[in-house]
């Protein structure tokens, strides 16, 4: 391993134990159900690539939905599917029924804004930046990933900061999101109806 | 007095009198207190509008917070041509009764745990401004149908609760659910939960709900701080 690799990659892997040294440094990058040709063109530039190689990630997932993308550079494979070899591995595809596996299997996940997305990632403890689309009219998606960055989540970039955020990410630096708390809206519900000598509330904190 | 006075007077008389109990069946500025205590063994039905997309999954998270023996029957409405969303709430129905060890929720009949009914869109994505008034009547005819004129007229009576977060179609519920209230009607309580996006600014239907709710939540802090009603309990999905 050179001097200058930074080990944010090998210690993702190496802090889920179930990777092993043959499939480290996998991302994949998500648009949901939406069109985002500038990220989708963005994860396939030279720049980032080069990075991605230089942190050590070794293949590139892409899911890029509706988008439209510069595809020369990838061999077709099949109906909506496009590959390409190399010191990174590329494989970008339209959509698929869920994404929980594609999840599972990355070290690092780049994604659009999407507040779904965000907290099915979040919570699977992976190492996320997201990039808020700003050609969207009503970009309130911004919001959320600059607060969850404010807290140390995830990281938010803009397209054209992206090599650079990819680059600076500290994976064990992120704050681990929280899991899901069902107690505080089902307090909430029973206490507006009436249940409020419930035994479900004995264990609240307030 | 001729002709005209005395209409304008009836007139004036029927305005004042709308306005006044308008004004009786809006919410006070106080957070509401709970009203009427329950058993525990008690059941209260629940409806909920699935909004499709990132609505659909925060207010199905937000359900499956909840005690399904104490909530029941469930009616999940949704919009029309909206199937996900409609396998998604059967998804949960499964998913809570697998856990529950019950039978399957998917009987018919009045006795069933939970129904689907679905509404027009008051006004879709894209929609032209010059019919948009159409589909949000037809809309508003749906709702007020199923929240006020069926239970009053058909059975089973309106749900106790209405869980509402968006997008626009749940403004129209809520007028349904006034439509009731003005009328003396059971009307079920109106409990909206903003978006976990929305951190900095109200969505559309966050600002028109926030006055005519009974319980206006958010889920970020920064969302009350012009002091307006609401309240913040932190992350809710």
């Amino acid at each position: 391993m050179p001097e200058s690799f930074d080990p944010s990659p090998a210690s993702i892997s190496d802090g889920s134990s179930t990777s092993t040294a043959s499939d480290r440094g996998h991302v994949f990058v998500t648009v949901g159900s939406t069109r985002f040709d500038a990220l989708v063109q963005k994860v396939l530039s030279e720049p980032v690539l080069d990075v991605l190689r230089a942190k050590g990630y070794r293949t590139l997932d892409v899911q890029c939905g509706n988008s439209d993308f510069d595809a020369s550079q990838l061999s077709r494979n099949g109906e909506d599917r496009w590959q390409r070899a190399g010191d990174v591995e590329t494989s970008v595809w339209r959509f698929k029924p869920t994404l929980k596996e594609e999840y599972e299997r990355a070290d690092l996940i780049i994604s659009h804004a999407g507040s779904g997305t965000i907290i099915d990632v979040l919570r699977l403890g992976k190492p996320l930046i997201v990039v808020p689309n700003e050609t969207l009219m009503d970009n309130h998606q911004a919001e959320l990933s600059d607060a969850l960055a404010a807290l140390g989540h995830l990281m938010s970039s803009s397209v054209a900061g992206l090599s650079k955020a990819i680059e600076t990410l500290n994976t064990s630096a992120l704050v681990p999101f929280p899991q899901f708390d069902g107690s505080r809206f089902r307090e909430l519900l029973d206490e507006e109806m009436g249940f409020i000598h419930s035994r479900d509330n004995s264990s609240s904190g307030r | 007095m001729d002709t005209l006075g005395f209409l304008t007077l009836i007139s004036v008389l029927i305005a004042a009198l709308t306005l006044l109990r308008l004004y009786a069946v809006l919410p006070s500025t106080q957070t509401a207190k709970p009203s009427g205590l329950r058993e525990d063994s008690d059941v209260c039905s629940l409806a909920v509008f699935l909004g499709s997309g990132g609505h659909t999954s925060e207010a199905l998270r937000l359900l499956s917070a909840l005690n399904f023996n104490r909530y029941g029957p469930r009616t999940y409405i949704i919009s029309e041509g909206d199937t996900l969303s409609m396998h998604k709430a059967m998804d949960l129905e499964c998913a809570k009764s697998t856990e529950a060890s019950q039978t399957t929720p998917f009987t018919s009949g009045p006795d069933a745990p939970c129904s689907f009914v679905v509404i027009p869109r008051a006004r879709r994505v894209h929609q032209s401004f010059l019919t948009a008034p159409f589909s949000a009547a037809l809309s508003l005819a749906a709702s007020i149908w199923h929240l006020t004129a069926s239970p009053l007229f058909f059975g089973p009576p309106a749900p106790d609760v209405l869980l509402l977060n968006g997008p626009g179609t749940c403004f129209v519920l809520c007028i349904a659910a006034y439509l009731s209230r003005f009328l003396g009607l059971k009307s079920p309580k109106l409990i909206y939960v903003e978006s976990f996006a929305r951190v900095r600014h109200l969505s559309l239907s966050g600002k028109l709900l926030r006055p005519l709710v009974d319980r206006f939540i958010v889920q970020w802090p920064d969302l009350l701080q012009d002091g307006k009603r609401g309240e913040c309990r932190g992350w809710l999905v």
